[in-house]
């Protein structure tokens, strides 16, 4: 007992200090003013387009990860560092970047504001900064999941008649599920958490970040934390619960 | 009946041997090293040979490589590779879909009985101990009928007692349903209970072949003597 005593101290020290910001909550700065304008259209425009993002991120990176386990070890390597610098992009620098990039200063920006697509302050300009900010993250975290399934049950499941479609719809993805999940819970939070890049790509629509920076400028916090709890509530729980199962479930 | 001619080089040597077999028990027996192994992964499909021909059955499976879901194969090695998301019953019945498994339901039912799973039947695999797990993979491998069963050293880590009885099961479903067994081990006690005909294999070569009384009477290695324990 009282040799676990250092551990047990640092621990639940090292537990105390992460939470302690969430009591920020409870401190007395006044009466809470709800429903304050803007709100729910924020909430709604993270969650819809927040979605859409994730849709897209899904679509692409899930198969894309499955493909890189036959990739040559180079291509891999190469494509991952690529990725890499994706996901270790400072987010303000990813933004700024973007709306460079997608602006009418290059060829690019020019062709989509002659075919009318916007590229900036629009709800497609949201959803392609999320898909920029999160698509890296999941792709490495769906690529070690894939990674994980061991090759000889796929290969003991075409032994037994199943061709290849069959072994990953059977074995790869139900194997797979835990992890892809818990890369799907990262995006999710990354996604829905962007402050920075939609700062300068995307300001409007508010989405719940932006619109808890409008709301403390204009208005200071009584009237930031009813968005902020509930900004937390919805956002929190469901990839929070995700990687704790695949905790247990990893050890089971 | 197969038919196949391998070829595959190793770092330390090549494997070339030809084998011609047909709905029997043929017993591929040598030293660690000896290509055994190398000659089982090459008919299942999971190493592809460098030059030789596979025929199973009237079917080529060599050259071009046939994958390995199109080749009638069941394939049992010391490492199970048990479905670990998968209870038992579905372990074992993997292979065959919803009509199949209403048609071959007596076999199942057989398999359940003989390998002694009825208590097993919805258990993960993660509960099970080492000769349970065997159990199910061989109910798993046979459970579809193919007609060439490759056994690695699917005796290895198991009990005297259940080895005998994994002999004499698969013995007797050989000779009901006429598969061609080739069964790889470098232990001949459990080997030589199963398989009547041996094929001795050296540095990837064959270097001899017949019966167990003969390799026994006259063994054509020092290797083989004193794989078998015969004084020199």
């Amino acid at each position: 007992m009282l040799k676990n005593l250092p551990r047990t101290l640092a621990l639940s020290g090292t537990a105390l200090f992460l939470l302690y910001p969430l009591w920020g909550l409870a401190a007395p700065i006044g009466h809470w003013r709800w429903g304050a304008a803007g709100v729910s259209s924020a909430l709604a425009t993270s969650f819809a387009l927040t979605g859409v993002a994730l849709a897209i991120v899904v679509a692409v990176g899930t198969p894309l990860a499955f493909s890189l386990r036959g990739a040559p070890p180079a291509a891999r390597l190469s494509f991952e560092a690529v990725v890499l610098l994706s996901v270790l992009m400072p987010p303000l620098a990813l933004g700024l970047l973007l709306a460079l990039a997608f602006g009418p200063a290059t060829a690019l920006g020019d062709l989509l504001l002659h075919l009318g697509i916007p590229t900036s302050n629009d709800p497609v300009a949201f959803v392609v900064t999320q898909v920029y900010a999160s698509l890296g993250y999941y792709l490495l975290g769906a690529q070690a999941a894939f990674e994980a399934v061991p090759r000889e049950l796929e290969q003991s499941a075409a032994l037994l008649g199943l061709a290849p479609r069959e072994v990953l719809w059977r074995i790869t993805l139900p194997l797979a599920r835990l992890g892809l999940a818990a890369a799907l819970s990262l995006a999710w939070v990354r996604a829905l958490g962007e402050f920075g890049a939609i700062m300068v790509t995307a300001y409007y629509p508010h989405g719940i970040p932006v619109q808890l920076w409008v709301d403390l400028q204009d208005q200071g916090l009584p009237a930031v934390l009813p968005l902020l709890l509930v900004f937390l509530l919805t956002a929190l729980p469901l990839p929070w619960a995700l990687r704790i199962l695949v905790r247990v479930r990893g050890h089971a | 009946m197969l038919d196949c001619r391998v070829q595959k080089r190793r770092r330390a040597y090549e494997v070339a041997v030809d084998i011609v077999a047909g709905g029997e028990r043929v017993a591929l027996f040598g030293p660690s090293g000896s290509g055994k192994s190398t000659v089982l992964a090459c008919l299942a499909g999971l190493e592809t040979p460098d030059a030789g021909h596979i025929r199973c059955d009237g079917l080529r499976w060599f050259p071009p490589p046939l994958a390995l879901h199109r080749r009638s194969v069941g394939y049992l090695s010391q490492r199970e590779a048990l479905f670990p998301h998968l209870p038992v019953s579905e372990n074992v019945q993997f292979s065959l879909d919803a009509a199949a498994r209403v048609r071959e339901r007596a076999w199942i039912a057989e398999m359940r009985g003989r390998l002694d799973l009825d208590g097993l039947w919805h258990t993960r695999p993660h509960h099970l101990s080492g000769g349970q797990a065997r159990r199910v993979a061989l109910a798993r491998t046979l459970c579809r009928r193919p007609r060439l069963v490759l056994l690695d050293e699917p005796f290895a880590g198991l009990d005297r007692p259940l080895a005998r009885d994994l002999v004499r099961i698969l013995k007797d479903w050989q000779e009901r349903l006429g598969f061609l067994l080739l069964a790889v081990d470098h232990d001949p006690s459990v080997l030589e209970g199963l398989c009547p005909r041996v094929v001795a294999m050296e540095n990837g070569r064959v270097v001899q072949q017949g019966s167990w009384a003969e390799l026994r009477r006259r063994p054509a290695t020092p290797t083989l003597r004193a794989l078998l324990d015969l004084d020199p």
